[in-house]
C-alpha cells in the first residue's frame, strides 16, 4: 500500500525479469503489489505478527499476474521438452515436479478433464491461442502447448503447491 | 454426514464429541450449518436486523474533541494554567510532562446545528449539515492509550493482538448479500495506520472473513484481466478443476483453510466481471461527483501528517466506492485515513484533515439518504481515542501547539441504520477530562452496533483454543439510548 508516490513498479527486462522475488527492492513507503497483496507488513511501525490473508485478490495475482503467467509458460515448455510423450505419462512428471507424488485417480481426471477442454477451447481460436503459446511451440503444435500452459498453471495455483503443512 | 463431521473437526478444535454437539446444538450455534463451500452464503441474524451494512470511518491517530466536538470555554480561561497535582498522579500519557503540562485552551468558533442542537467547529461546515442525522456520542471511554492497542480495542474488541475485527464478526455472523465482491472491502487513505492488516484481520476466525484490502494508487484491484490468449471459458474451467482438486485436498488433510482457498478463487473469477463496473465511476453524476468534492483543488498545506497531497482524491473516492459498494451488498466497508495524531501543528493539520474529510463524509450521509440506503447502513466515525486538554510538551517545549493521547473521555458518531437521529449521547466535565453522564466503553459500542444488525453480541461466538470468544469478550451493555 503506497502514501508516498514514491515508487512506480514497472516489469523487469532481461536477466532481472528471472530473479527470486525475495531479491526485490523493498520500498518501505511503496511495497511492491505482491508484497503487499501477501499480507507483507507496510513498515509503518514494528510487526510482532504477520497476518495471513486468503484473499481473492491473491487468487487474481496468482492466476493472472503476467510474472505467474510467465512461469506457467515455462513450466509448459518443459513438459513438452523434458517430459515423456504420453499425457498420461505428462500428468505423472508434472505432479512429480510439482508435489512430489502421483495422482489419486479422481485427481487424474480432474487433470485429464481440464486438458481436454484446454484442447478444444484453444482450437476454437487459433489467433487467441497463439498469444498464449507465444515463443513455447512450433505454429502446427500451438493447441497442445496451450492445453499444457492451462495444466501448469493449474498445478502452480494448487494449495498443496503454495501451501508448506 | 461428512460435512457435518467438517464442521465439527474445524470449529471445536478437533473434538467433535456427541456430547459437545448437543451442547452447542441447545446453544443454538448449530442452528445454521455453514456450508463450507460457500462460507460467505447470507445467515439469518438472531433477531429482525436495522442495519445491514455497516461503512466504518476510522480516522486513524485520534481527531481532538475539543477542537471538534466537545466545546470547553473553561479551557481559554484556564489556558497556560498547570492542572492539580490530584489530577494527573494516577495517569500514563504517552509523552506529557506532568511537572509542566499546561492546559490548552481551543481557538476554534463553535455553532450549534440542526433541531438538536450540536455544537461543532468551524473546521466541520459540511458535517453541520447532517446533525440531525446523526447520534453524537461525546462519552466514549477506552482502556487503551497508545494507538496500536487503541485501534485494536476499537477495531476487534480487544487491546491483544489476533482476535477478529468488527467486519470478520459481521462477515461470519451474517455472510454477505454480495456474490460478485468481498463481503468486507478495505479502502484506505494517508499513511499507513499504525495497526495495519491487524485492524481488518479475520483473527482465529478463517481468512475468508478478513477485510480485503483495495489499493489506494492506480488501479484499485490488479489483474482483473485474464493472461493475454486466455479465454473466459479457459479461465472458468481452469477455476472448476483447480477447486476439485483443492477440494480433495480439503478431504484428505481436513485443513479448513483449504475452504478459504476454494471461496477466494470462486470470488476472484466473479469479480473479473463485477470489479470493473463497480470501480468505474463514470456512470456517476457531476452533481454526485461534485458533491463527494472528487475533483476538488486541494489546498496548499503546512501539515504533513495526512499523508502528503493527492488525499483529497483519494478519500473522497473511497466515501463514493464505499455507497457504491453497499449497493451491491458489501457488508463491511471500511475508509482508513492517517493519521489525525496531532502532538503538534494542531490547527493546521487538524484544519487539512477536516478539509478533507468534512465535505465527503456529509455528501455520503446525504447521498445514502437520497437513495434510502441511510435506514439500513450505519455509518460510523470513529477513531481510538481523543486527545488531552493539556498541551503537548514533549522534551519540556513551553509552548505546546498540540495535544497528546485522552483515553478517559472522547467523541465519536454513528448515523443510520436504526440509530437515534439528532441525539447528544453523554457529557464530559467543564474541562473534557472525564465523563460525567451516559458512559460508553468500546464494549458498548460494539454490543449496540451488533445489535443493530440483529445479532445479539453474546450470542455471536467462536470456539478458540478451548473457549468461546465474542467480539464483545466478557462485557459490553447494548445502548438502548443510542438506538431508535
Amino acid at each position: 500500500m503506497t502514501y508516498a508516490n514514491t515508487a512506480r513498479w514497472v516489469e523487469s527486462k532481461g536477466k532481472d525479469r528471472y530473479r527470486r522475488g525475495m531479491y526485490t527492492w523493498f520500498q518501505r513507503t511503496s511495497p511492491h503489489p505482491l508484497m503487499t497483496t501477501f499480507d507483507a507488513a507496510d513498515g509503518i511501525v514494528c510487526t510482532v505478527k504477520r497476518d495471513r490473508s486468503n484473499t481473492p485478490l491473491g487468487a487474481l495475482m496468482l492466476l493472472n499476474d503476467p510474472a505467474f503467467v510467465e512461469c506457467a509458460q515455462a513450466l509448459a515448455k518443459r513438459i513438452l521438452a523434458e517430459a515423456p510423450k504420453t499425457t498420461s505419462e505428462r500428468v505423472d512428471w508434472l505432479m512429480r515436479t510439482c508435489v512430489g507424488r502421483l495422482s489419486s485417480p479422481a485427481e487424474r481426471m480432474a487433470i485429464l478433464g481440464l486438458h481436454g477442454e484446454m484442447l478444444v477451447l484453444a482450437k476454437a481460436k487459433p489467433e487467441e491461442t497463439a498469444k498464449l503459446t507465444n515463443g513455447i511451440s512450433a505454429a502446427d503444435a500451438r493447441t497442445e502447448a496451450a492445453a499444457w500452459v492451462g495444466i501448469a498453471r493449474l498445478m502452480l495455483n494448487l494449495d498443496e503447491f503454495m501451501v508448506r503443512e | 454426514m461428512l460435512r457435518r463431521r467438517r464442521f465439527l473437526t474445524s470449529t471445536t478444535g478437533g473434538i467433535g464429541t456427541l456430547a459437545l454437539a448437543s451442547i452447542l446444538r441447545d446453544e443454538g450455534l448449530l442452528a445454521q450449518e455453514r456450508d463450507p463451500t460457500n462460507p460467505l452464503a447470507p445467515l439469518p441474524s438472531h433477531f429482525a436486523p436495522k442495519a445491514k451494512a455497516c461503512i466504518c470511518i476510522y480516522l486513524e491517530g485520534a481527531p481532538s474533541q475539543i477542537d471538534l466536538f466537545d466545546p470547553k470555554p473553561k479551557l481559554r480561561e484556564l489556558h497556560g494554567q498547570p492542572l492539580p497535582d490530584s489530577m494527573t498522579q494516577n495517569v500514563r500519557f504517552a509523552f506529557i510532562q506532568k511537572a509542566t503540562a499546561k492546559i490548552l485552551g481551543s481557538p476554534r468558533r463553535f455553532a450549534k446545528h440542526g433541531r438538536c442542537g450540536m455544537d461543532l467547529s468551524d473546521f466541520l461546515p459540511h458535517l453541520g449539515t447532517c446533525a440531525d442525522d446523526i447520534c453524537w456520542i461525546r462519552s466514549m471511554h477506552s482502556d487503551a492509550f497508545n494507538h496500536h492497542p487503541g485501534q485494536l480495542l476499537m477495531n476487534c474488541g480487544s487491546t491483544m493482538f489476533g482476535r477478529p475485527s468488527m467486519g470478520s464478526w459481521l462477515a461470519y455472523g451474517l455472510g454477505s448479500e454480495a456474490r460478485n465482491l468481498p463481503a468486507y472491502v478495505v479502502l484506505t487513505a494517508g499513511r499507513g495506520t499504525s495497526g495495519g492488516t491487524s485492524n481488518w484481520s479475520s483473527g482465529f476466525l478463517p481468512t475468508t472473513y478478513s477485510g480485503v484490502l483495495f489499493r489506494n494508487q492506480g488501479e484499485p484491484v490488479l489483474h482483473l484481466n485474464n493472461p493475454a490468449g486466455l479465454s473466459d471459458g479457459m479461465q472458468e474451467r481452469t477455476i472448476s478443476a483447480l477447486n476439485r482438486l483443492n477440494g480433495l485436498r480439503r478431504e484428505e488433510t481436513a485443513d479448513p483453510e483449504i475452504d478459504s482457498r476454494i471461496a477466494s478463487y470462486e470470488l476472484a473469477f466473479r469479480m473479473q466481471s463485477a470489479a470493473p463496473s463497480l470501480l468505474d465511476v463514470s456512470d456517476e453524476t457531476k452533481r454526485t461527483l461534485d458533491e463527494y468534492g472528487i475533483d476538488r483543488d486541494e489546498p496548499e498545506i503546512q501539515a504533513h501528517r495526512g499523508g502528503g497531497r493527492g488525499q483529497f482524491r483519494k478519500f473522497a473516492l473511497n466515501c463514493l466506492l464505499a455507497r457504491r459498494m453497499i449497493e451491491r451488498g458489501v457488508r463491511f466497508v471500511s475508509l482508513f485515513h492517517a493519521s489525525w495524531d496531532h502532538h503538534s501543528n494542531l490547527n493546521a493539520e487538524l484544519q487539512h484533515n477536516c478539509l478533507m474529510a468534512d465535505q465527503p463524509v456529509a455528501a455520503l450521509l446525504k447521498d445514502l439518504k437520497r437513495r434510502g440506503l441511510l435506514d439500513s447502513t450505519l455509518v460510523l466515525w470513529m477513531s481510538e481515542f481523543g486527545r488531552t486538554p493539556l498541551g503537548e510538551n514533549r522534551g519540556g517545549n513551553p509552548n505546546a501547539t498540540g495535544r497528546d493521547h485522552h483515553p478517559f473521555a472522547f467523541t465519536l458518531w454513528m448515523a443510520g441504520g436504526g440509530v437515534k437521529p439528532g441525539h447528544i449521547h453523554g457529557e464530559t466535565d467543564d474541562i473534557g477530562w472525564g465523563v460525567t453522564r451516559d458512559p460508553v466503553s468500546v464494549n458498548d459500542l460494539h454490543a449496540t452496533i451488533l445489535h443493530q444488525f440483529g445479532i445479539d453480541h453474546r450470542r455471536l461466538t467462536f470456539r478458540f483454543q478451548g473457549r468461546d470468544f465474542r467480539l464483545t469478550d466478557v462485557a459490553g451493555q447494548v445502548q438502548q439510548a443510542l438506538i431508535r
